[in-house]
């Protein structure tokens, strides 16, 4: 019976899942609710997305959130300009009497029609205000929407698996939280992290990789940080050790923090953490 | 058992739906919940939706679970279940329908108390079905984790520790971040606040002007020509100045959390900042008044078109709000008297308002706030005093 349904997501290939969240995952995909994902940024909440749709092998459609976007740019779009454009020079196939013609679907739109069972990724749903959120919700629970223009009632083939993600600066209506599941990720842990490094660095020298993460550990340790270093930093800050030839390890044991650039964004965490540097190593 | 774990949640104050209780027993019919452990993941999941909560749900579960013998929910927490439902089905019978996997119709059928006894019924069905749980509580030793895997200090969310002995004041700096405790739900707030909007076109120009078009086009004898216009967006500015220090502003903390968190939702270009009793030299943005402050002088160079909104009892001794040196705190070098720093504001910004949420009986009997009154528009911090407010700030004045 339905479970047949469960377990199915086990994690993807360059994707270091915990046991807790793939729960979560597998019963918001029985349950057919949509997951709500918070947690500090580069904690891996949109890549979740991502493994799941290349674990299950399914389509991945991605709806970015903008402050300014209206619900039904997510649904569909009637292209206006262009239908007036061929009624005036009708030189396209189009038939400009038929308006459907003219109906392009949106992300939520192209989820809905697809043939086959797809992913739906909401990312940084709190940058729209509460309408927003609140119906476009009602359209993912009744699963359909009308298209005015013509008069037609898109509903699913398939329910997606709706995944949404929150950057945590404004708090979601509770409407909004009573209709999905939710979980917070937290920032890996070393032993965590060590695997993710692992995954996308299969040939790094053990000793590097125990400087490096006891560094960044370290580094985000420090107070009065605006925004720290987060996963997508350190990937890129191995990285970029890696493809530097006069990098040696005694380097970062010292106390030394090369490239400091790509760990830290903003200039004021720059100027806070090589004063912390040079402090801690005299 | 399930039931009385929803109490515990539910008394420690975790906003928890009997719904998405429902829910939960839902996902036990679907056989997603196998052990322990999954129990654990899944209801939080389903049950909790901040990770605000996250450590008192930690400390619930672990206090409910650990090998304790489990006692049969008695009637009157089964009632009171039931009647919790039966509010949540009518305010969303279809949501309700759907956890207990029934039709909306064949709910809708019933009288009141045969749907009632129905959900009763469901509840203890519910809880009886799940009594088996027990054992697999009992068996712990097969679940991969075990009890010990949930300890109550379990997961740790955010969270920045506030070395209060740095503080250099010489009274103990009782603060409160307004925006961290608990989550508010009177909306009536959020549309008290929604009329305080101004709209302006901004951005591209991407939106077709149907009217313009068509006269233009008339006028090119029919050969179309496309008029586009800028959206209408809200941009209006916002000032909250709080008052989140002090005993006297306690009894009110649950009213200016609702005000912050619906202020902080509806307007795009907010910014808070914080005081106690009355304004000197500086402000701060941070709750602690402490790491970021930002001097009333340097308001100057906002617009003065920005609307600012005062909370605070305005009520205190009246050197502070009097004297030079007034402040009560140490090593805040004072120049003018505070008085002349709100008076300052009133004349830089022309549409303040103070909202006071002392009721306006009070206010006769303070005379720090009397005085006030005469320099800001005063308002009660109550729905009617909120209108009055926002009326007055989108007064064309």
């Amino acid at each position: 019976m339905v479970q047949n349904n469960f377990s199915r997501f086990r994690g993807a290939n360059k994707y270091i899942l915990d046991d807790e969240l793939a729960e979560i995952v597998n019963v918001s995909m029985a349950l057919e609710m949509p997951l709500l994902l918070k947690g500090e940024p580069g904690t891996g909440k949109t890549m979740l997305a991502y493994a799941i749709a290349e674990s299950l092998g399914m389509p991945l459609i991605i709806l970015n959130v903008k402050s300014s976007m209206k619900l039904v740019d997510a649904l569909y779009q009637y292209d206006t300009l262009t239908r007036l454009n061929d009624s005036r020079f009708s030189d396209s196939s189009r038939e400009v009497s038929n308006i459907e013609e003219y109906i392009k679907m949106g992300k939520i739109g192209q989820a809905f029609v697809s043939d086959v069972k797809t992913v739906l990724l909401i990312d940084e749903i709190d940058k729209a205000d509460t309408d927003f959120q609140d119906d476009m919700l009602d359209v993912l629970d009744q699963m359909e929407f009308d298209i005015m223009e013509v008069d037609k009632t898109i509903s699913a083939k398939n329910r997606p698996v709706i995944i949404i993600t929150s950057n945590a600066k404004k708090d979601l209506s509770d409407p909004f939280l009573g209709r999905c599941n939710f979980h917070h990720i937290a920032f890996p842990g070393e032993e965590t992290m060590r695997k993710i490094i692992g995954v996308h660095f299969p040939d790094l020298k053990k000793e590097i990789m125990d400087a490096c993460v006891k560094n960044f550990y370290g580094l985000r340790k420090l107070e009065g940080i605006e925004k720290k270093p987060a996963t997508r930093e350190l990937i890129n800050w191995i990285r970029a050790l890696k493809a530097d030839p006069d990098f040696k390890l005694s380097l970062l044991e010292q106390g030394n923090v090369p490239y400091l650039g790509v760990l830290y964004k903003k200039s004021p965490d720059m100027k806070l953490v090589g004063n912390a540097i040079s402090r801690s190593r005299r | 058992m399930f039931v009385s774990f929803f109490y515990s949640l539910r008394d420690r104050g975790i906003p928890v739906t009997p719904t998405s209780f429902l829910r939960l027993q839902q996902a036990m019919r679907l056989g997603a919940i196998r052990s322990l452990n999954n129990f654990y993941v899944v209801a939080r999941a389903l049950l909790v939706k901040s990770e605000r909560y996250f450590d008192i749900y930690d400390q619930i579960f672990a206090h409910h679970f650990e090998g304790v013998e489990l006692p049969d929910p008695d009637e009157i927490e089964l009632n009171e279940m039931t009647k919790l439902l039966l509010d949540e089905w009518l305010k969303n019978p279809e949501a309700v329908a759907d956890a207990l996997g029934v039709k909306e119709e064949d709910l809708q059928k019933l009288t009141p108390e045969e749907l009632e006894q129905y959900f009763l019924d469901r509840i203890k069905d519910q809880t009886e079905a799940h009594q088996g749980g027990k054992k697999w509580i009992g068996t712990g030793g097969t679940s991969p984790v075990g009890h010990s895997g949930f300890h109550p200090g379990g997961m740790r969310v955010g969270g920045v520790s506030h070395n209060k002995s740095a503080t250099k004041v010489a009274l103990d700096r009782r603060y409160r971040d307004y925006s961290q405790e608990g989550p508010l739900t009177q909306s009536q707030m959020g549309e008290a606040l929604k009329k305080l909007r101004r709209m302006v076109p901004a951005g591209p120009m991407d939106m077709v002007n149907v009217d313009k078009t068509i006269y233009k086009t008339m006028k090119n004898a029919g050969d179309v020509e496309i008029i586009f216009d800028r959206r209408l967006a809200d941009r209006l500015k916002v000032i909250l100045l709080i008052d989140n220090g002090g005993w006297s502003m306690d009894p009110y903390i649950p009213m200016v959390q609702t005000l912050f968190n619906y202020a902080r939702n509806q307007f795009k270009d907010l910014k808070t900042y914080f005081f106690h009793n009355t304004i000197y030299d500086r402000v701060w943005a941070d709750a602690a008044r402490y790491r970021n402050s930002e001097m009333i002088t340097d308001f100057i160079k906002k617009d003065p078109d920005t609307r600012i909104v005062i909370v605070g009892d305005a009520s205190m001794a009246p050197y502070e709000l009097m004297y030079e040196g007034g402040s009560i705190y140490f090593g805040e070098k004072k120049r003018k008297p505070s008085i002349e720093t709100l008076q300052f504001l009133a004349q830089t910004f022309h549409h303040c308002v103070w909202l006071n949420p002392n009721s306006k009986r009070a206010w006769e009997h303070t005379w720090t706030t009397d005085v006030i009154r005469k320099v800001f528009p005063m308002f009660e911090l109550t729905l009617d005093g909120l209108d009055g407010a926002v009326s007055h700030l989108m007064s064309k004045n």
